[in-house]
């Protein structure tokens, strides 16, 4: 036998439950603009019917109803989406870096200009030009010579502005890593606060999009992949569990436990953007990243090394900082247009000073160098003394201009070892490859962009709030919840009449 | 698909951070004049920019070069045409003098004409373009005759590079001698001066002179050019004068023709079509407005408006 005011519990329970689904409606549409927020959804179920099957059971027709209850609430969330946002955010934090590293070379090479190298290599040739006309005048001569000192000059400019921007790399790799520590930390907290609740029975929404967004974040820095470990105890069946984040197989987060990265150099000191090798103001390269074991806080052992060879291959802000400052013996994007550089100057004063010490200078001088230097920071005019300039290949002849001819031929003649090219057309393959260089990344970026904002509104698709749809919700649930109070006006009124109209016959 | 108001505003969002950033890449092609502004804009017109740029200064380099070959050029042809009308009259006077009918005295008066011809001819070998002297070979800063009016100096063929090549670049790998060497060829002239006021003083009959005119002279210091083969030298040096003039002439031609081309090319190669850039900025600007208003519209409504 059913007890008199079960009614009055079933609408109880509607109206509870419609109730709570308002309130998440509620919670829902202030959340519409929170960054990495999944919308909810209450998960109802009905209530077990009456009459439960036992000895004492009461005998009715049929399983009657008794309600509904809100069994959890759950965010909507597709893991499979998260994967390839974060796969895609690996990319675009690759490219990204990669297109600021090129561009800010490319600023300083200046090219195509009347200011760059390549403008100062012209100008020279064309003062030795004027030479060949007038081979005696000094006033051609000195103009050669603050030629060739703006020559070096454009050289020495470019090396100290390349090594510059070098090192603000390295300080950036120092900070993107101090970066990822910081997030590994707050994901291995948030982890924490999840272990304590969820056995509980409570199913963390807001704390995990909390991690999601964490973990989006440092995507952008590092190729990670992630594990869910589900909590014990008395753990809801949609409870999400702590994340086990991986890097190149090698824990980073688990539970609780977090382990910490260092970017070391060459030497095993940390990467930080200093420079290493005063002589030559130049940094050491980069070398390993180790990883220390996970703690809370982390141990100061070391559970793995990370060579460049095991990084994954234009993934991530990180690997893309080191392709620009530098590893693996002189490789990288901003090492490799420094040796390049030094390579041009050391063949150029090499040449030119062979050429040049063959002739005989106004003054009867002969076996001077011209210029001094092995690399594009040290490159510098030698002689102060325009006579000393070997215009003659003759001593004693000041009308002589065969030697300055020949200089003059060194600008169109092919260098074996600049890959068969001139000086000019050696440097202007390095700006070329530059720009092919940056065209990539800048392509690349916008594709992986284009990419991961498809993926982003797959998300968007999946968990972002509607606030149309919240508003349906709305009048739904409300319409749920005033059903209920009626039914609830209508039990009243038949218990009314039983316990008020019953028994008054006549009356 | 399930579409929300985040993915609208993220659509927008990019979309208008695209045609921004297109709007400005042909803003700055407008503004600045050029298709690129870094290389990686286009690698391929950056590294051309780069070597056009090198032509057009060597283009302009060269025809400055030209200027200063004509100039030494043009001296030295009309020098030695000068040289031409000496000889002729040295001719004359010799063939005046060949003539019997001539006393001693007569024979002299007619040498000290010799003699100044003499003087003007060394006063042509040192003959200058700009603080340079032309006839020296490679050693401009000295004149074939230190002192011209000393009698019986013969040129200083002594001095180092006098018989040399002045070259100067009037292209690519191309240069062109631009001097003549005159230490020989004023050294003739003036040994054969010498002899004839020799001849002339030494009272010597007018077929004795007139000898002179036409063979070599054979005297006991050795054998001299006479006057026919002196003077069949300086034709030759002109007439190699006249063909180097011709070259540079031709050369400058193609350096103008050249000059031309590569600033086209560049052109072409860098420069904004400004027909085609405009008319892009006007398409963008539409296109950006479009956007503008219908994502204004769109984002703003919801159901909220529309229920009470």
């Amino acid at each position: 036998m059913r007890s008199t005011f079960m009614g009055l519990e079933t609408s109880k329970s509607g109206l509870f439950l419609q109730q709570t689904a308002l309130y998440t409606t509620g919670h829902n549409i202030s959340n519409a603009n929170t960054a990495g927020y999944s919308r909810q959804r209450v998960n109802m179920q009905s209530l077990p019917g009456f009459s439960y099957p036992g000895l004492n059971s009461a005998k009715l027709p049929g399983h009657l109803g008794t309600g509904a209850e809100a069994h959890s609430i759950q965010r909507v969330r597709d893991q499979f989406i998260d994967r390839q946002y974060r796969q895609e955010t690996n990319s675009l934090g690759y490219w990204e870096a990669q297109t600021k590293s090129i561009s800010q070379m490319e600023d300083i090479m200046t090219e195509p200009s009347e200011y760059g190298i390549n403008q100062s290599f012209t100008d020279f040739w064309k003062s030795m030009e004027d030479i060949v006309a007038n081979p005696k005048d000094t006033a051609a001569r000195q103009v050669m010579l603050s030629k060739g000192q703006a020559l070096a000059e454009s050289f020495n400019y470019i090396d100290t502005q390349l090594k510059k921007i070098q090192g603000n790399i390295g300080n950036e790799i120092k900070v993107s890593t101090n970066e990822v520590n910081s997030i590994l930390k707050q994901i291995a907290s948030i982890n924490k606060q999840i272990q304590k609740v969820e056995p509980n029975g409570y199913v963390t929404n807001d704390l995990y999009d909390a991690r999601d967004v964490l973990v989006d974040q440092l995507s952008t820095y590092l190729p990670i992949t992630t594990e869910q470990v589900k909590s014990g105890g008395n753990a809801s069946d949609v409870a999400e569990g702590t994340l086990t984040i991986y890097y190149n197989g090698v824990e980073l987060v688990n539970g609780k436990n977090y382990a910490q990265l260092s970017t070391l150099d060459a030497e095993g000191d940390p990467v930080d953007g200093g420079v290493d090798d005063e002589a030559t103001n130049g940094y050491s390269e980069f070398g390993k990243i180790t990883i220390s074991e996970v703690g809370e806080p982390p141990e100061d052992t070391v559970a793995s090394e990370i060579e460049y060879a095991d990084m994954d291959k234009g993934k991530g802000k990180l690997k893309s900082l080191i392709d620009a400052y530098g590893h693996s013996g002189g490789q990288g994007v901003y090492p490799e247009m420094l040796a390049n550089l030094n390579k041009l100057a050391a063949e150029f004063v090499k040449e030119f000073n062979t050429a040049h010490n063959a002739g005989y200078g106004l003054d009867g001088s002969t076996g001077v160098d011209f210029f001094t230097g092995t690399t594009a920071k040290d490159i510098a005019v030698a002689i102060t003394d325009p006579k000393q300039i070997a215009a003659s290949d003759e001593d004693g002849e000041e009308g002589n201009n065969k030697n300055i001819l020949l200089l003059a031929k060194l600008q169109s003649k092919v260098q074996d070892n600049l890959n068969g090219g001139t000086f000019q057309s050696y440097y202007e393959s390095l700006v070329g490859d530059l720009g092919v260089k940056g065209q990539e990344a800048v392509r690349e970026a916008y594709n992986a962009a284009t990419l991961r904002l498809s993926i982003e509104n797959d998300r968007a698709s999946v968990s972002s709030v509607s606030l149309d749809e919240e508003m349906t919700n709305m009048i739904t649930f409300q319409q749920a919840y005033n059903a209920n109070a009626r039914m609830i006006t209508v039990v009243d009124e038949t218990l009314d009449k039983i316990i008020n109209g019953m028994g008054r016959v006549g009356l | 698909m399930r579409v929300t108001q985040s993915m609208l505003s993220n659509n927008m969002l990019r979309n208008l951070n695209t045609s921004y950033s297109k709007m400005s890449k042909i803003q700055q092609q407008i503004e600045s004049g050029k298709k690129i502004n870094r290389p990686s804009d286009d690698p391929v017109t950056a590294v051309k920019g780069m070597a056009y740029r090198t032509d057009i200064d060597k283009i302009n380099q060269y025809q400055r070069n030209m200027g200063e070959a004509n100039s030494w050029l043009d001296t030295t042809d009309e020098s030695l045409g000068q040289v031409g009308e000496a000889l002729k009259r040295v001719k004359e006077l010799v063939v005046q003098a060949a003539n019997d009918t001539n006393t001693s005295e007569d024979r002299q008066k007619i040498n000290s004409e010799i003699e100044q011809i003499k003087q003007q001819l060394r006063d042509i070998a040192n003959t200058k373009v700009g603080d340079k002297y032309i006839f020296s070979g490679t050693h401009t800063g000295k004149p074939l005759y230190t002192d011209p009016t000393a009698p019986g100096q013969n040129p200083d063929v002594s001095i180092p590079g006098a018989e040399n090549e002045f070259k100067i670049d009037v292209f690519d790998g191309i240069s062109i001698k631009v001097n003549t060497q005159g230490s020989k060829l004023f050294n003739d002239i003036d040994e054969f001066m010498g002899e004839v006021s020799e001849l002339l003083n030494s009272g010597a009959t007018g077929a004795e002179i007139s000898e002179a005119l036409g063979a070599d002279l054979t005297t006991v210091n050795g054998t001299f050019p006479g006057l026919d083969t002196v003077y069949e030298n300086v034709l030759t040096a002109r007439a190699d004068v006249g063909a180097r003039q011709n070259r540079i002439e031709m050369m400058g031609n193609r350096l103008d023709i050249q000059f031309v081309n590569v600033s086209k090319q560049m052109s072409e190669n860098e420069d904004t079509d400004y027909a085609a850039a405009i008319t892009e900025m006007v398409t963008q600007e539409s296109i950006h407005q479009a956007a503008l208003s219908v994502g204004a519209k769109i984002i703003q409504q919801t159901l909220v408006d529309f229920i009470r």
